[in-house]
C-alpha cells in the first residue's frame, strides 16, 4: 500500500467536498491538491486500469467523442473512469480518478476515458500511458491566441512520438489529423465518410488547411465534408487521405436524429445517433472505431451509440409549449458554421437566440465572429423569425448579424440571459435554437431548464432507426 | 463604381479582418453607391492605380512572411499609388510592413516597404486586450473601440497617429499614440475588426475615396443605433 497516495486521496477527496460544498462547480481544487502531496497520484490511479486507456484529443467534439465511447465500452459490458466534460487539463483529469478511488487509492475499473485539451496532452500523457489515441480534428480555436495551428499540431504530434507504444485512431478526411500516423510511425485505424455525403451545402468558409502538412504544397481537394476535411491530396509529395477502415455512407437526416451506413473490415451496418449536426456522425465513427478495436461486438457498439445522450449543450434538446428548443455550444468558426448548417437543414421556421461573452474561457477577443459565415445565414433568414442576442458582447453580435444582411427588424438585443430567453421562446418560430460561448452557456441551460422541459429522446418513437 | 482590393484573404485571415471589407461594402451598398471587391492573392496581378479602397490585414508569422515577400515586388506601384491618394486601410502586420523596418530580439532589420517612416521592434510582453482611442474625425472627437494583439512596438517619429489612446496600449505601449495616418492611409493595430464598430472612420474612408474620384462625397445618413451601442458597451466598461 502506498501511504503517499492514500493521503493525497484522502486529501483531495476532502477539497472536493469542501469545494462542493461551497457551490464551487468543475473545480480544480481535489486535483491539485493530490499532486501536491504525491505527484505520482495520477500515474499510480490510472495504472489500476485493467484493460487501458483511451484518450481524445483535437479541437472540436472531444466532449461528445469521450461520451459516445463511454457508451460504446459499457455496452460491452466493461467498467469505465471518464473525465467530466471541460476538466480536460492535467488537474481535471487526476480528479477524475480520484472519485472513483475509494479511500484507500483503489478502484477497479476496465477503461479510463479521458478527454485532453490539446495543450495538455504532453503533460498529460507523461503520467497516463494510453494504449489508443483518438484524434477528430485540428481547427483554430479563438482561445489560441496567436492563430497557430500549426503549433498546436506540432504539439500533439511531438507528444504522440515520446509514447512507445500506442494505437491511433485518426480522422482520414483532415489532412492535419490524417499525417500523425506517417509523421509519429505509430499504427493507426482510420475513420471517414465517403465522398457526397453531406445532406446540405454546408457553409461556404475559410478552409484551413490548404496546404499539405508533410510538404507545404497547396493541397488539391475532390471533395469537401466541412471546413478543411473532404478528400485531399498533394500533387507533390503524394500525401493524400488514407482509405479508411471505418468508412460512413449513406447519410440521412430523421427528424432530430442521424443515420448512415457504415462499412467496416468484418462487415457493414446501420448505425444511429440521437443529434443533430452532420459533425457528429465524425464523433459516432470514432466512437464506432475505438469499439471495433477493442473486440465489442458491432451489435452492442450501435446500442450502446444508440443510447447517447447528448451533453449540456451539445445539441441538447428541450421542449416549450410542445416546440422543441436546441442548445448548441459555439467555440470556434467552424463550430459555428456547423451549428448554423445543421439549424438550416432542420424544416420550418425558427427563432434563433445567439448569447456571446468575452470572458478568459470564452476568449476575451470576439473577432472570430466576423470569420463565422453568417451570411449563409443571412442568405436563408426567410425561415427565421427573430434573432435575440445576449450576453457581455450580445450588441457586437447583433452587429455582425446586420452586417451579414439580416434586416434590422428580426434583431433585437436583450443584454440580459434569462429575459432574452424568455423572449426567444416566445417567439413565433415552430423551434427556436440557442447558440452559446462557453460562459455564457451553464447560465443559459439552467434558465432554459427553468422555462422548458429537458426531452426525452428515447421516449419518441426513435426506436425505428435500430 | 469604387472598386475595393482585399489584399491577400487568403493567407490574412485572422481576427476577422474581413469584417473591415464588409463593413465598407455594406456601407456603400446600403447608400445605392456600386461597388466592386477585388480579393488579391500571392502572384496575383493588381494595378494599385485603379483601386478606390485597399485593406491589408495581418496573419500569423508564417502566413506574413508570404505577404511580404509578395509585397515587396508590389512596392514601387504600390508607393506611387499611396503618393496619389490611393484610400487603404492596414492593420497590424500591414500596418508594420508599410514601415522601414522589424528589429527583431535578436538585432536583426527585416525591412518593410518603407513607404512610411516608420519602424517596430520586438517588445518582450505581448500587448492584448480591448482599447478605446480616440481620433478626430471632420473637427470632432470620436471615440473608437477595438482589440489589439502585438508584441511589436510601433514608433511613428513625425508622422500624425491615428489617435490617442484612452485606454488600452496603441502603438508601443508609452506615448499613448495609436496608429498612424498617412495621406489616406489609415494604419492601426485594432481589430475587432474596426471598421463595423466605429462607422464613422468607415464613412470618412468611404468620403475620401468618393473624393478622389471626383464623386459627390456627401453620404446619406444611415441607422447607427447598433454600432453605437456596440461602441457604448466598451466605452462604458473601460472608461
Ligand atoms: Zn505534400
Amino acid at each position: 500500500m502506498n501511504i503517499r497516495l492514500m493521503m493525497a486521496v484522502l486529501a483531495a477527496k476532502f477539497a472536493s467536498f469542501i469545494s462542493r460544498r461551497f457551490g464551487w462547480k468543475g473545480s480544480s481544487l481535489p486535483g491539485v491538491v493530490a499532486r501536491k502531496i504525491y505527484p505520482g497520484t495520477l500515474r499510480d490511479l490510472a495504472g489500476q486500469a485493467r484493460r487501458g486507456i483511451i484518450m481524445v484529443t483535437g479541437t472540436n467534439g472531444k466532449t461528445t467523442t469521450n461520451n459516445m465511447i463511454a457508451n460504446v465500452i459499457e455496452a460491452g459490458g466493461f467498467r469505465v473512469v471518464i473525465n467530466q466534460e471541460g476538466a480536460n487539463l492535467i488537474t481535471g483529469v487526476t480528479a477524475a480518478f480520484i472519485k472513483h478511488a475509494d479511500w484507500l487509492g483503489r478502484m477497479r475499473f476496465d477503461y479510463a476515458l479521458l478527454e485532453v485539451d490539446e495543450a495538455s496532452f504532453p503533460r498529460v500523457v507523461k503520467e497516463v500511458k494510453p494504449q489508443f489515441v483518438v484524434v477528430n480534428n485540428f481547427f483554430r480555436d479563438q482561445l489560441d491566441r496567436y492563430g497557430e495551428l500549426d503549433k498546436t499540431v506540432q504539439l500533439v504530434r511531438d507528444a504522440l512520438k515520446t509514447l512507445p507504444d500506442v494505437h491511433l485512431v485518426l480522422n482520414t478526411d483532415d489532412p492535419l489529423v490524417a499525417q500523425l500516423q506517417t509523421t509519429t510511425g505509430h499504427p493507426a485505424s482510420f475513420f471517414g465518410l465517403a465522398p457526397h455525403q453531406r445532406p446540405d451545402n454546408g457553409a461556404r468558409q475559410t478552409r484551413e488547411a490548404r496546404f499539405c502538412p508533410r510538404c507545404g504544397k497547396e493541397l488539391h481537394y475532390d471533395t469537401y465534408q466541412y471546413s478543411q476535411l473532404g478528400s485531399y491530396a498533394c500533387e507533390d509529395c503524394g500525401f493524400q487521405r488514407p482509405t479508411p477502415e471505418v468508412e460512413a455512407a449513406l447519410v440521412e437526416t430523421a427528424g432530430t436524429a442521424l443515420r448512415c451506413q457504415v462499412r467496416y473490415p468484418a462487415g457493414q451496418v446501420q448505425l444511429a445517433i440521437h443529434t443533430q449536426g452532420f459533425y457528429n456522425l465524425y464523433n459516432a465513427l470514432a466512437a464506432f472505431t475505438v469499439g471495433y478495436l477493442v473486440g465489442i461486438e458491432p451489435r452492442r457498439i450501435l446500442k450502446g451509440l444508440l443510447r447517447y445522450k447528448p451533453a449540456i449543450g451539445r445539441m441538447e434538446t428541450f421542449r416549450y409549449n410542445g416546440k422543441p428548443a436546441v442548445l448548441n455550444l459555439v467555440k470556434n468558426p467552424t463550430g459555428y458554421n456547423e451549428g448554423i448548417a445543421t439549424l438550416l437543414n432542420i424544416p420550418g421556421t425558427k427563432n434563433v437566440f445567439m448569447a456571446v461573452n468575452d470572458n478568459d474561457a470564452d476568449g476575451r477577443d470576439i473577432s472570430w465572429l466576423w470569420d463565422v459565415d453568417f451570411e449563409y445565414l443571412a442568405d436563408n433568414h426567410r425561415d427565421i423569425e427573430v434573432f435575440v442576442c445576449s450576453g457581455l458582447r450580445g450588441e457586437e453580435m447583433a452587429l455582425r448579424l446586420k452586417y451579414a444582411g439580416v434586416p434590422l427588424e428580426k434583431i433585437t438585443v436583450v443584454r440580459e440571459l434569462a429575459a432574452a430567453i424568455k423572449e426567444v421562446l416566445e417567439g413565433p418560430g415552430e423551434s427556436t435554437y440557442l447558440y452559446s460561448t462557453y460562459t455564457a452557456l451553464w447560465p443559459t441551460q439552467k434558465i432554459l431548464s427553468g422555462l422548458a422541459v429537458k426531452e426525452d429522446l428515447h421516449a419518441e418513437g426513435l426506436s425505428s432507426l435500430s | 463604381m469604387l472598386k475595393v482590393c482585399h489584399l491577400y484573404p487568403d493567407l490574412l485571415n485572422l481576427y476577422g479582418d474581413r469584417g473591415n471589407v464588409i463593413a465598407f461594402v455594406q456601407r456603400c451598398r446600403w447608400r445605392g453607391i456600386p461597388v466592386e471587391v477585388l480579393e488579391v492573392n500571392v502572384e496575383q496581378p493588381v494595378n494599385f492605380a485603379d483601386i478606390d479602397f485597399l485593406f491589408l490585414g495581418g496573419g500569423s508569422d508564417r502566413e506574413q512572411n508570404l505577404m511580404a515577400d509578395d509585397l515587396l515586388k508590389r512596392k514601387d506601384s504600390l508607393k506611387e499609388a499611396i503618393e496619389n491618394g490611393l484610400v487603404a486601410l492596414a492593420i497590424c502586420g500591414g500596418y508594420q510592413m508599410l514601415g522601414r523596418y522589424y528589429l527583431t530580439h535578436e538585432g536583426q532589420r527585416i525591412p518593410g516597404l518603407g513607404i512610411l517612416d516608420l519602424y517596430t521592434r520586438a517588445g518582450h510582453k505581448r500587448l492584448i486586450g480591448n482599447i478605446v482611442i480616440e481620433m478626430t474625425i471632420d473637427g470632432e472627437p470620436v471615440k473608437v473601440v477595438g482589440f489589439e494583439n502585438h508584441s511589436g512596438q510601433t514608433f511613428i517619429g513625425n508622422l500624425n497617429p491615428l489617435g490617442r489612446v484612452l485606454a488600452g496600449f496603441g502603438n508601443n505601449g508609452q506615448d499613448s499614440l495609436e496608429g498612424v495616418r498617412y495621406k489616406n492611409v489609415f494604419c492601426s493595430y485594432l481589430h475587432g475588426p474596426l471598421l463595423p464598430k466605429n462607422y464613422r472612420l468607415t464613412d470618412l474612408l468611404i468620403s475620401l475615396a468618393l473624393q478622389r474620384r471626383g464623386l459627390h462625397a456627401e453620404l446619406k445618413p444611415l441607422n447607427n443605433d447598433l454600432e453605437e451601442a456596440a461602441v457604448k458597451a466598451m466605452v462604458d466598461r473601460l472608461l
